[in-house]
């Protein structure tokens, strides 16, 4: 029995592992612009600037209240019959704009969620001491609202990264569609394959939660530094 | 009166919306102030009578609705003031300290002068350490707030201010939320500038304080300014009822 899921797992490795390696490389595109946009949108609202606050909200509460997969299957199948070349994209282009935007959605609200969480004693006392606005956001809020996203932004980049399984019904070569495949060659050990997979992904998100326990201890705890 | 008053508050009245959400109440009724260069204003009243608010409309943390102020030559009801640059002549020192949360107490005295007066770095350094120093709190430089205790995060927060080398400095109850066994080493500081002739707006409930640094006092209730005059006479004799009661309340 065990010789036979080793001979399994030596033959579907190479497979899987390519599929790994696609999902490594979606998500982490994904996460990187998601978090940019994410980043200057969050920014932006917390500001309250006056017509693009609006604008913004829509984009948000639109991306969060809708499932991901309907939104996989607009950028895909309904842009392109728009007729408007430029957005007649490929698979790969369209899961890279879906799940980038699908992740800026949440890390906007983040990023504005911790910038208003910093005690507003802080920029007061940046204001009397005549720091313009952007200084104040840029020295002093800033600096310790990063801080508060550290835990709630990994929680959004694991499920970022288990949502690449979704990109499989677009045709991405994925690890979750390269499983599908697999299983076509092995259909008596869909459990087994199943499980592959899953561990996997567990390996990747694992650390990528226990990093952020790490972190937010590393920057939340106050140290003495010696400047010179 | 002197020729050049440092601070002329002229008529000033702001309305805040009430807790309840209706209607609105009257915070700043008609008032007016000056503050001569060197001279130590105290302004005391019981909670809610606008003293604060007062003092923190002379910085524009807070806005007024009409009246005129002006401070150092700059009147804060023109459109045009360049707000951001008035206040890094006006130290302020908060009630609850708002150093810099992920600052060090250096860095906290050196960001300020770097970001708003463009200092280099090094000259920066040096005055940081300077002020620290002189407030008592040399050995703590490398400690962040959360490191230290009130009375010490008070004193980095008067280095703070002082480090921008302001005109003024307001102390907006800058000792209410300390221990009692730091209220005193604080004060010491506020009358040690004082004396050096720091031009300073105070307030305070330390009426020990108001009476021996105080050059004036103004008494505030309901929004208005009940009584005003030198801290002998308005200890000795206040001439209003309302003066007469507080002081009775907690003398």
């Amino acid at each position: 029995m065990l010789e036979r899921y080793w001979a399994i797992t030596v033959s579907l490795f190479p497979f899987l592992w390519k599929g790994f390696i696609e999902t490594l490389y979606i998500s982490l595109v994904a996460i990187v612009v998601g978090s940019l946009i994410g980043f200057f949108i969050g920014v932006v609202r917390s500001q309250r600037v006056p017509v693009l606050n609006g604008l913004f909200g829509l984009y948000i509460h639109t991306l969060r209240g809708t499932p991901f997969l309907v939104q996989l299957y607009l950028f895909y199948f309904v842009l392109p019959n728009s007729g408007i070349s430029w957005l007649s994209w490929d698979s790969i282009t369209a899961a890279f704009v879906a799940l980038s935007v699908y992740t800026s959605s949440y890390v906007a609200e983040i990023v504005k969620a911790a910038i208003e969480a910093v005690p507003r004693g802080q920029s007061e006392a940046a204001t009397a001491l005549g720091m313009t606005r952007l200084e104040r956001l840029w020295y002093v809020v800033l600096p310790q609202a990063l801080k508060l996203t550290v835990p709630p932004m990994s929680g959004v980049y694991v499920m970022i990264i288990k949502s690449t399984a979704i990109l499989s019904v677009i045709g991405i070569s994925e690890l979750t569609r390269q499983g599908e495949i697999s299983i076509l060659r092995f259909p008596r050990d869909v459990l087994f394959i199943y499980g592959l997979i899953a561990a996997m992904y567990f390996v990747y998100c694992y650390p990528v939660l226990r990093f952020a326990r790490w972190a937010e201890r590393r920057v939340g705890a106050a140290r003495i530094v010696d400047l010179d | 009166m002197s020729a050049n008053p440092i601070v002329v508050v002229d008529k000033i009245s702001k309305t805040f919306p009430s807790a309840d959400g209706r209607g609105s109440h009257l915070a700043l009724d008609e008032v007016s102030l000056t503050i001569e260069p060197g001279q130590v204003l105290v302004i005391i009243g019981p909670s809610g009578s606008g003293k604060s608010t007062l003092l923190r409309t002379l910085n524009a943390l807070e806005k007024f609705d009409t009246g005129n102020i002006v401070v150092n030559g700059v009147a804060l009801a023109d459109k045009r003031t360049d707000l951001n640059r008035m206040r890094a002549e006006i130290g302020m020192v908060f009630q609850h300290f708002n150093l810099f949360q992920h600052k060090t107490a250096l860095e906290n005295v050196v960001l300020p002068q770097v970001v708003v007066r463009g200092r280099p770095r090094s000259e920066a350094l040096v005055r940081a350490r300077d002020l620290l120093e002189k407030v008592g709190i040399a050995d703590r430089a490398n400690h962040y707030p959360s490191q230290l205790s009130g009375g010490q995060q008070q004193r980095v927060a008067i280095a703070r201010a002082l480090a921008m080398d302001p005109k003024i400095m307001l102390f907006d109850e800058a000792t209410s939320a300390l221990d009692p066994e730091m209220v005193g080493g604080i004060l010491d500081l506020m009358r040690k500038l004082a004396r050096d002739g720091m031009t300073m707006a105070v307030v305070t409930h330390e009426m020990g304080f108001a009476r021996e640094v105080a050059d004036r006092i103004i008494f505030m209730d309901q929004g208005r300014i009940v009584e005003e005059g030198e801290p002998g006479s308005f200890f000795a004799s206040p001439s209003h009822e309302r003066t007469r009661a507080f002081l009775d309340q907690i003398l």
